[in-house]
């Protein structure tokens, strides 16, 4: 239970056409991350989805029923807000009762829900504290809580984890994932951190000015990208373009290399060119190399720890089976 | 503000302040207290004996006492009940978004302007009276007899007319409270299954909790010395039907010349604001802490 069909589904607000005609299916289960720049529509699209903006026109299914003009309430979707929305006069375990109280739950199955959902998110030692006496990270948890005990078709997170610091983020990036894999429930996450989207999507939505740039699984975005945009988008860091006479050479307009199929050494090469930075990060090298006639900077990955600094003059020989060919359109060849 | 240094300094620059404010309070209190003792006619004039607490009995036993005692805290109440169901009313109205909200807006705030006695005045001739105000115009249009506001609901009437005084401040202080709620809250309320009404019980007024407080304390504070309404409209009549304690203080000292007395009443009412004051902290003080 859980599936949600977007058919020529449009906002406008005003005369900013925000979302243009966009078809979107989602399966039963799946983990659907909406990745973008910002202001790309992506907090809007969640929002037609759990019905707290009106479509302008197009038509939204949950389990193969019309759902485009039911209220909120009624679409059996429960929203996590990126400010958490906790309510701040209610104690934790009030919060995480309000959705049951309002849908008129027996008293001992509210109980039970809420003690399940305390174990399931370490909740328990502070159930009777206010939302204003918690960290970040344990506010996340209680609206996450809030969410579980409706028992939703689908639940709806507007870039959950980014008011939590690195740390934090990467340990509730895993428990919602654990959470997802245990509630096997379909999850429509938004975020514009693409570690994140790499890490638990089962299917990565990309979006541009509204528009659907591709769907795919991580995988298959970043190893066929379908345009510029999402080569440049997905994948940290960036992937290097290159034009002209260098991309003439394989029939393209536009190729793009990643910084990890790049070998770099201080032998001879394909390229030639200086370090300007180096980045040391332990497990992996960054190297922005200048001076090679082909772009701006390219960047390189080199494994662990390597030998060459900053002024050095390096070789660089690019993978050949994992150069992206791109037309003067900007769609992959 | 927290180290050594910095406190001493902190109590020596508000010093200044707070030794004038003192001194701007406790001389008028000690004047009061000690001419509340005395017997103090200006109509007889010669040596102003002590008395003890003759004034205050008298005050305390005087006719009008008790009905003055229900009347202040009937005005009280009332308006402050008028106040701030129609302002948190008014609040959501204004809250919405429509054409012309600016100037809906500032009509709205503009009683608050009207000085009393002009408002009072204008209550008074224009809508109240029973010849040729407005609401006798609209009972004799619907076929009625006209009533009599002032004589027949003194009271009533004033509570009407220092409530609408005090309808802007109340809607003032409980609109900004109402856009400071956080609008992801109300949502994740909608998408939790509340309806408008549950939403409005269990988000908006536990927001609004705070400002309402502020409300309640900063009207009853000046409810509570209602005076020019009533010196306009009824006088305090009839009998002593409109009578708070403010107007019988003024009755009893200015009237009749009597100092004593006049302090004696004024010693009784600052004990009884303070009676409220504790009583209103001790009730709704908590809303004030974070
Ligand atoms: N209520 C509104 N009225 C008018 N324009 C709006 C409204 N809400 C959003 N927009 C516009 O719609 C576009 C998409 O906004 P949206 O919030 O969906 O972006 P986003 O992808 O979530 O961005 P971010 O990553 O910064 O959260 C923006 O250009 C924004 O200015
Ligand atoms: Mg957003």
């Amino acid at each position: 239970m859980g599936q949600i069909t977007l058919s020529q589904v449009t906002k406008r607000f005003g005369d900013v056409e925000v979302i243009p005609p966009l078809d979107l299916q989602i399966d039963d289960g799946e983990f659907v991350v909406f990745v973008g720049p910002s202001g790309c529509g992506k907090s809007t699209l969640l929002r037609l989805i759990a019905g707290l903006e009106d479509v302008t026109s197009g038509e939204i299914r949950i389990d193969g029923t019309e759902a485009t003009d039911l209220p909120p309430a009624r679409r059996r979707l429960a929203m996590v807000f990126q400010s958490y929305a906790l309510y701040p006069h209610m104690s934790v375990r009030k919060n995480i009762a309000f959705p049951m109280k309002m849908a008129k739950v027996p008293e001992d199955e509210q109980n039970r829900r809420i003690e399940a959902a305390a174990k399931a998110l370490n909740l328990g030692d502070y159930l009777d504290r206010k939302p204003g006496q918690l960290s970040g990270g344990q506010r996340q948890r209680v609206a996450i809580g809030r969410a579980i005990v409706r028992e939703p078709a689908a639940f709806l997170f507007d870039e959950p984890l980014s008011n939590l610091d690195a740390a934090l983020r990467v340990g509730m990036r895993l428990e919602i994932s654990e959470l997802h894999e245990r509630l096997a429930t379909t999850m429509i996450y938004v975020t514009h951190d693409q570690v994140e989207a790499m890490t638990m999507a089962d299917k990565i939505v990309v979006l541009r000015a509204g528009h659907i740039e591709q769907v795919g699984s991580p995988l298959e975005l970043y190893r066929a990208p379908r345009n510029l945009f999402v080569a440049g988008f997905i994948g940290s860091p960036r992937m290097n373009f290159i034009e002209g006479a260098e991309a003439g050479a394989h029939g393209a307009h536009t190729i793009g290399i990643r910084p990890e199929h790049i070998e770099v050494s201080d032998g001879p090469g394909r390229w030639q060119g200086r370090i300007a930075v180096s980045e040391h990060l332990g497990s992996d090298t960054f190297f922005h190399v200048h001076d090679t006639g082909l772009a701006d900077v390219i960047t390189v990955r080199a494994s662990g720890e390597v030998g060459l600094r900053h002024g050095d003059t390096v070789a660089l020989t690019p993978r050949a089976d994992q150069i992206h060919r791109f037309g003067a359109d900007g769609l992959r060849l | 503000m927290s180290t050594k240094a910095s406190r001493a300094a902190a109590r020596l620059m508000i010093s200044p302040s707070v030794i004038l404010l003192l001194g701007w309070m406790l001389i008028p209190l000690g004047m009061t207290l000690y001419f509340s003792v005395l017997r103090y006619n200006l109509l007889m004039p010669g040596d102003n004996p002590f008395v003890g607490f003759e004034n205050y009995s008298y005050f305390l036993t005087d006719p009008g006492f008790t009905a003055a005692i229900w009347n202040t805290l009937a005005l009280v109440l009332g308006v402050l009940v008028i106040t701030i169901v129609g302002g948190i009313l008014l609040a959501l109205l204004l809250d919405q978004p429509m054409w012309g909200q600016g100037i809906v807006r500032i009509l709205v705030i503009a009683p608050f302007f009207v000085m009393p006695t002009v408002s009072a005045l204008v209550w008074k001739n224009m809508f109240l009276n029973p010849v040729n105000g407005l609401f006798a115009h609209l009972f004799k249009a619907l076929g009625l007899t006209p009533y009599d506001f002032l004589a027949q609901a003194p009271l009533a009437s004033i509570i009407g007319i220092v409530a609408w005084q005090w309808l802007p401040f109340a809607t003032l202080i409980l609109l900004t409270a109402l856009q400071s709620l956080d609008s992801e809250q109300l949502e994740a309320a909608e998408m939790d299954g509340a309806s408008p009404l549950s939403r409005f019980r269990f988000i908006m007024l536990p927001h609004l909790a705070r400002a309402i407080t502020v409300v309640i304390l900063i009207q009853t504070i000046f409810l509570l010395s209602v005076f020019a309404e009533i010196l306009v409209t009824t006088n305090g009549g009839p009998g002593y039907a409109s009578t708070n304690l403010t107007y019988l203080i003024y009755v009893q000292s200015l009237l009749q010349y009597d100092v004593g007395m006049g302090s004696a009443g004024g010693v009784v009412a600052i004990i009884l604001a303070n009676i409220v004051a504790i009583f209103l902290m001790r009730m709704i003080g908590k809303n004030l802490e974070t």
